[in-house]
């Protein structure tokens, strides 16, 4: 009796050891958590149709830029083709992502010969499921090389903005974003200098990964402008390497500074002007 | 006594003999950024890869490396890059899904291995493949090189996008091969833990 005890006990030792061992020789390694390491994503674009997003360009991205608004509006309708013979106001532009979150860019456009010069930097970010926000900053030195009777470095044809950009999103759908902005020389035709504050804002829906609606309300709040307020529709269509615009907009300017500065038109149902952009991605 | 002897001594061969086990080793991948885990596509109009750094995993054997051997190694979809952050977005996104299954992985056992020289193996591995939520058998092969106290994994295979479910993109520029060819050239240290 005493020996079966004696036994059992040295049973449950064999047993205790065969488990440390077997446990021991069995593989160790454990998956190390991480985050995800993905940047939050709201829009998909670096700007919806004239407003910037937060988006910017992984580092080493080029994202190069062309676009037209065709002056004539759709009014006049087939007689020239719905804007389509022209003229048109043009826009080349050049944007290079130097970190993850910084983006310097040139933009230059048909209209008073404008080069624009800008950087956008994102620096708050929070995941939120519920509300997700980005801010970002986007602030440019523009030049309008021609002007008519001035001369092309003349101080007057300098303009400068500061725009504060700040974007959300509803379940991965709605995108929305409201930019307020401060834009120095807002009104070029003034004698004087001149600034307004406008309160830019833009909602994109994304109807499927590819496709999406978009469109942006960008009043001014105070200052001198330009007769109207802006107001823009547009289609998207993106492939993972470039964006197609089609755009419905009163306002016929292309590069930021010019356009924060209002519409020579109202937004009325037959005052639309007809534009589109179109950008490609690459990498340097 | 006797009887207690002669139980003592056999729990003492117990004990010898799973003690044995103790020699396994077990390798586990080296965290570098040598490790390359290379995505290629190869259509007629653009070529293009993905690359990532992040993989982890382990390798686990007994005396050699057919023996009892199990290997599990995952790659984090998130981190591979295609050069461009839009079309890395894309993928993530809508073709990979990585929100839902972040990590392709590769589980099985090495079935034999041939002994080059010294310092090369050739293995097949034998496991289940994971990607995009979709389990397949598959059999691969790679080699091991031993550099010092550490392996150097390298396999090349490819997968079928359609094996995994993953929709390959109609609409697009970028063209994207349904076979996917896969180069893993990786480290492993053996672990300590």
């Amino acid at each position: 009796m005493k020996n079966n005890f004696r036994f059992i006990n040295n049973l449950f030792v064999v047993i205790f050891f065969y488990s440390v061992v077997n446990l021991h020789s069995q593989p160790q390694w454990k998956r190390e958590e991480t985050n995800d390491n993905i940047p939050l994503m709201l829009f998909h674009s670096t700007h919806v149709i004239n407003m910037p997003t937060t988006e910017t360009l992984q580092k080493g991205d080029l994202e190069f830029e062309v676009s037209h608004r065709f002056v004539p509006t759709i009014q006049n309708g087939i007689k020239n083709m719905f804007g389509f013979d022209g003229p048109a106001n043009i826009k080349l532009g050049l944007s290079y992502g130097i970190t993850d979150n910084l983006l310097l860019g040139l933009n230059r456009t048909n209209v008073n010969d404008n080069y624009e010069l800008f950087i956008k930097h994102r620096f708050i970010e929070v995941e939120d499921s519920d509300l997700p926000f980005v801010i970002g900053v986007k602030t440019s030195v523009a030049l309008n090389s021609e002007v008519l009777g001035k001369k092309t470095f003349a101080s007057e044809n300098f303009q400068y903005y500061l725009t504060i950009i700040f974007n959300t999103m509803y379940e991965k759908k709605i995108a929305l974003g409201f930019v307020p902005s401060l834009l120095i020389n807002s009104y070029l035709p003034g004698i004087n200098k001149n600034y307004s504050i406008i309160f830019g804002t833009y909602l994109q829906y994304y109807l499927s990964p590819s496709f999406s609606l978009a469109t942006e309300w960008s009043p001014t709040f105070y200052g001198i402008r330009n007769k109207y307020n802006s107001l823009s529709f547009g289609f998207e269509l993106e492939t993972g390497g470039h964006f197609f615009k089609i755009i419905l907009t009163n306002n016929q300017n292309l590069n930021l500074s010019q356009f924060l500065g209002g519409a020579d038109i109202p937004s009325t149902f037959d005052n639309w002007r007809i534009g589109f952009n179109i950008t490609r991605l690459l990498k340097l | 006594m006797i009887n207690d002897k002669f139980y003592r001594i056999l729990i003492l061969i117990f004990i010898l003999l799973f003690s044995i086990k103790i020699n396994a080793n077990e390798y586990v991948v080296k965290k570098t950024k040598n490790n390359l885990v290379k995505f290629i596509s190869e259509a007629p109009v653009e070529n293009f890869d993905g690359v990532t750094n992040n993989i982890d995993g382990y390798l686990y054997f007994e005396e050699n490396f057919a023996k009892n051997s199990q290997l599990y190694f995952e790659v984090d979809l998130n981190t591979v890059d295609t050069g461009i952050g839009l079309r890395n977005r894309h993928m993530r996104e809508n073709y990979l899904e990585t929100d839902k299954y972040r990590y392709a992985i590769f589980s099985g056992k090495i079935i034999s291995y041939n002994k080059i020289n010294e310092k090369e193996f050739d293995v097949n591995l034998n496991g289940e493949m994971k990607i995009h939520g979709v389990t397949k058998n598959v059999s691969l092969t790679g080699k091991i090189f031993l550099v010092g106290n550490e392996l150097n994994i390298k396999s090349k295979f490819s997968v079928k996008l359609s094996d995994y479910n993953i929709e390959i993109p109609k609409l697009m520029f970028m063209k994207i091969n349904e076979e996917i060819k896969l180069e893993l050239d990786f480290f492993m240290m053996e672990n300590k833990k």
